[in-house]
């Protein structure tokens, strides 16, 4: 008897045991949270100067990026190291992932309450959620007293304010939609650089009749497809209708999008797209691959499309030409906005950031000379006054922003996510044939205002 | 009365010791199953976004909307053609497989290997995998298609009347070895004796297939049947990296739709109606499966 009861002990014993580990590890992984000596500093205000904690304690501050491809995760982490060299109290860890995952890896931190300290967004509607959500915090006051807004282009502030305050800085690129095309085939056809939509459709035309395909679109990701969506009616009926049916002032259903959804139709239905587009994939580079093949000879992208093609292949980056998107015949619409953002990630400092004044040092540290310098070395348009660019073709892009009348930000990223998800769907539906362009905006225009009835 | 008292004190003690060995394993499910399940429901009756503090309760307005949503009926349809293609083609097909392995023994170990390779892949790599092979202009079928004279493009992810039949082939590349090796496993407790038996009695090898073998392989064949009823309707990775649902929602499932309430669109709420009814519909239909299956082998 005794010896059983022994055995039961032992056994709860070992159990015991086990159960300490299990806890022990838990414990061993909290004290990540923030530094106590630092946390009275947001709530009074962070005044600019005093540091946010006495010399000798370490801040650990978080900063999340989605800069995965080249020698940008470097750049970014020699920045984050150059500030860490000059504020030696602050320890920055740089977590980069990948621009897909990303999305949801915020979702979860947000619903978990586990945000880093520095973190990007694209601006437009999704920003505003997490604003409205509590998620970032004003840094008006640390961007006006630092300087740094009188060296950021007006047009990426501007994406960045919401209801009087300024909640991000534009760092990572100047991005603009435009229509590539393959020099030597335009050349070889004696076609000429369009000016308006009936233009283009002329050139398409002759494309098609040499034998090759005008447009090369990989749009099972959606958004490649919504960019003609957008510069359709942005050259229809300029800036305006977008914002009025976003604010609700205006409707989806409105002429403009009627044309542009009917203008991909007829272009569709005339073969000016590769077979098979609305299944092959743009982050995979399924699009460039009918260029390179010279399958294909036009292709409208945002202004990374000349990175990708210089990482892929260099021989072809000599072959590409530029212009901006054709006009509308008889639209009265300014044919000089461009589609695209200034800024292109944002980052902004979280609503559990416990030193505003250090997290916003280490943003401005990513705009420091050094880094707007191997930024522009990589190909990148910096969003600041007076930014060098050298390659010829990056060139004729930042002449075409700085031409701009305005700027159009993508869709897919001004929209709240489900209005936005469901334009991306609906365009996508309206190009594979299998939704008429009536329908897409009529649900477009419900999606909108169910979701203007909630907030 | 002594005897019985022993015995008791015998039951009791192992009673004792059960409890300490399952409770870990038990604290595990509760936790990481039992909890996020019940707490999916509760989520379901709230109007919230996911990310932010402010969260409404709403009732029973979401299971209203989701038995609405023609989305929803949608994706489940193709769920269920998912499901049904995938009975037709991997039950047998993996059995097919598993049945020359074992006839053939030692001699094939090479085609088991192989064989096997799909299933060692993770589910982003197949998809990545199988983006390239099926693109309409440079793909495996394209290519086909040039060499025996065709136009050289053959849409097969883009087409909405295509794209799921192209996905369910994909699925079954990657599962069929699955299901090979659950086979191969099933005749490995079949005995040598019976083989004999059979043999030695004058059964031919199609006799014993037939008679001998395929009754006895029954009841794992029923599990597989039911592990792949499930599986498909439950099913999202490879649709999410191929097709992520489209193109628009030709291949939308209920578990790629149940992702994009919840996170793309930021409907944490529905989104966990979603899962919730996803969860009541596959443990139905697995149930009604269950109970068809093993009422046929109890006929057998």
């Amino acid at each position: 008897m005794i010896t059983r009861v022994n055995r039961i002990l032992t056994v709860l014993f070992s159990v015991a045991v086990v159960l300490a580990v299990f806890a022990g590890c838990g414990g061993s992984s909290t004290p990540a949270a923030p530094a106590p000596d630092s946390a009275p500093a947001a709530q009074d205000g962070a005044p600019a100067e005093a540091p946010a904690a006495p010399s000798g304690e370490t801040i650990n501050l978080e900063l999340w990026h989605i800069q995965m491809d080249g020698d940008f995760p470097n750049i970014i982490q020699r920045s984050v190291d150059r500030y860490m060299e000059a504020n030696p109290q602050y320890n920055v860890e740089v977590v980069p992932t990948a621009n897909d995952a990303y999305k949801q890896k915020l979702a979860v931190a947000m619903g978990a309450n586990q945000m880093p300290d520095i973190y990007i967004s694209w601006s437009g509607g999704p920003m505003i959620e997490y604003i409205k959500a509590g998620h970032m915090q004003p840094i008006t006051s640390q961007i006006n007293s630092s300087g740094l807004k009188d060296k950021l282009l007006d047009a990426g502030v501007a994406q960045a304010t919401y209801s009087g305050d300024i909640w991000g800085v534009p760092v990572e690129n100047v991005a603009a939609a435009v229509v590539y095309y393959n020099k030597a085939i335009y050349e070889e056809l004696g076609l000429s650089v369009p000016a308006t939509i009936s233009e283009l459709e002329a050139n398409a035309d002759a494309i098609i009749a040499a034998g090759k395909t005008p447009f090369s679109l990989a749009n099972s990701t959606q958004w490649t497809g919504s960019m003609y969506y957008m510069y359709f009616a942005t050259r229809h009926g300029g800036l305006q209708p977008f914002q009025d049916a976003a604010t609700g002032e205006g409707t989806f259903e409105s002429d403009t999008f009627v044309y542009a959804g009917d203008k991909i139709q007829e272009w569709v239905g005339k073969n000016y797209f590769n077979v098979g587009f609305n299944g092959i994939d743009e982050d995979s580079g399924q699009s460039r691959q009918l260029l390179y093949a010279d399958q294909a000879v036009m292709h409208v992208m945002g202004s990374w499309f000349l990175s990708n093609v210089l990482g892929e292949n260099p021989e072809f980056y000599e072959k590409i030409g530029i212009f901006p998107f054709p006009a509308v015949d008889g639209s009265s619409a300014d044919p000089t906005a461009v589609v695209g953002t200034v800024g292109d990630n944002f980052y902004h400092v979280s609503g559990s950031c416990a030193d505003v004044d250090g997290a916003f040092g280490v943003i401005a540290a990513l705009l420091d000379d050094q880094a707007i310098a191997e930024r522009t070395a990589n190909g990148r348009i910096v969003p600041i006054k007076g930014a060098v660019v050298e390659d010829p073709l990056l060139k004729v892009i930042m002449g075409v922003v700085e031409n701009a009348s305005g700027t159009q930000l993508w869709y897919d990223q001004y929209l709240p996510p489900e209005v936005a998800d469901m334009h991306k769907t609906t365009s996508q539906e309206i190009f594979g044939g299998t939704m008429t362009p009536q329908d897409a905006n009529t649900r477009m225009q419900e999606t909108m205002a169910a979701y203007l009835a909630r907030s | 009365m002594q005897a019985s008292n022993l015995a008791s004190r015998r039951r009791h003690a192992t009673h004792i010791a059960a409890t300490i060995f399952l409770a870990p394993a038990l604290l595990f499910l509760i936790i990481f199953i039992g909890y996020p399940i019940l707490d999916s429901f509760r989520i379901s009756t709230l109007e919230w976004n996911g990310i932010s503090a402010h969260r409404t309760f709403i009732g029973l307005d979401n299971w209203g909307a989701l038995l609405r949503d023609r989305n929803f009926w949608a994706a489940f349809r193709n769920n269920l053609t998912i499901m049904v293609f995938s009975l037709l083609f991997q039950v047998p097909f993996a059995l097919a497989l598993a049945t020359f392995l074992d006839a053939g023994g030692k001699k094939f170990n090479l085609f088991k290997v192989v064989w096997f390779f799909p299933l060692l892949m993770s589910s982003v790599a197949v998809g990545f995998l199988f983006r390239y092979a099926l693109d309409a202009n440079f793909g495996l079928f394209a290519n086909i298609s040039r060499l025996l004279g065709g136009s050289g493009a053959i849409d097969l992810l883009g087409d909405p009347n295509r794209a799921l039949f192209a996905v369910i082939g994909v699925i079954c590349w990657q599962y069929i070895p699955f299901y090979m090796v659950y086979y191969l496993a099933g005749y490995s407790g079949l005995s040598e004796d019976t083989y004999e038996a059979a043999i030695i009695d004058g059964a031919t090898r199609g006799q014993y297939f037939w008679r001998v073998a395929l009754p006895q392989l029954f009841p794992t064949i029923r599990s597989g049947a039911i592990l792949s009823i499930v599986g498909s309707l439950k099913f999202f990775d490879l649709i999410f990296v191929m097709t992520g649902g489209g193109p628009g929602t030709a291949t939308e499932l209920m578990g790629t739709y149940m992702y994009r309430n919840a996170f793309m669109t930021f409907r944490m709420g529905y989104g966990s109606a979603v899962a919730c009814g996803m969860f009541i519909l596959i443990t139905m239909i697995a149930l009604i499966a269950m109970k068809l299956l093993s009422g046929k082998e109890a006929g057998a």
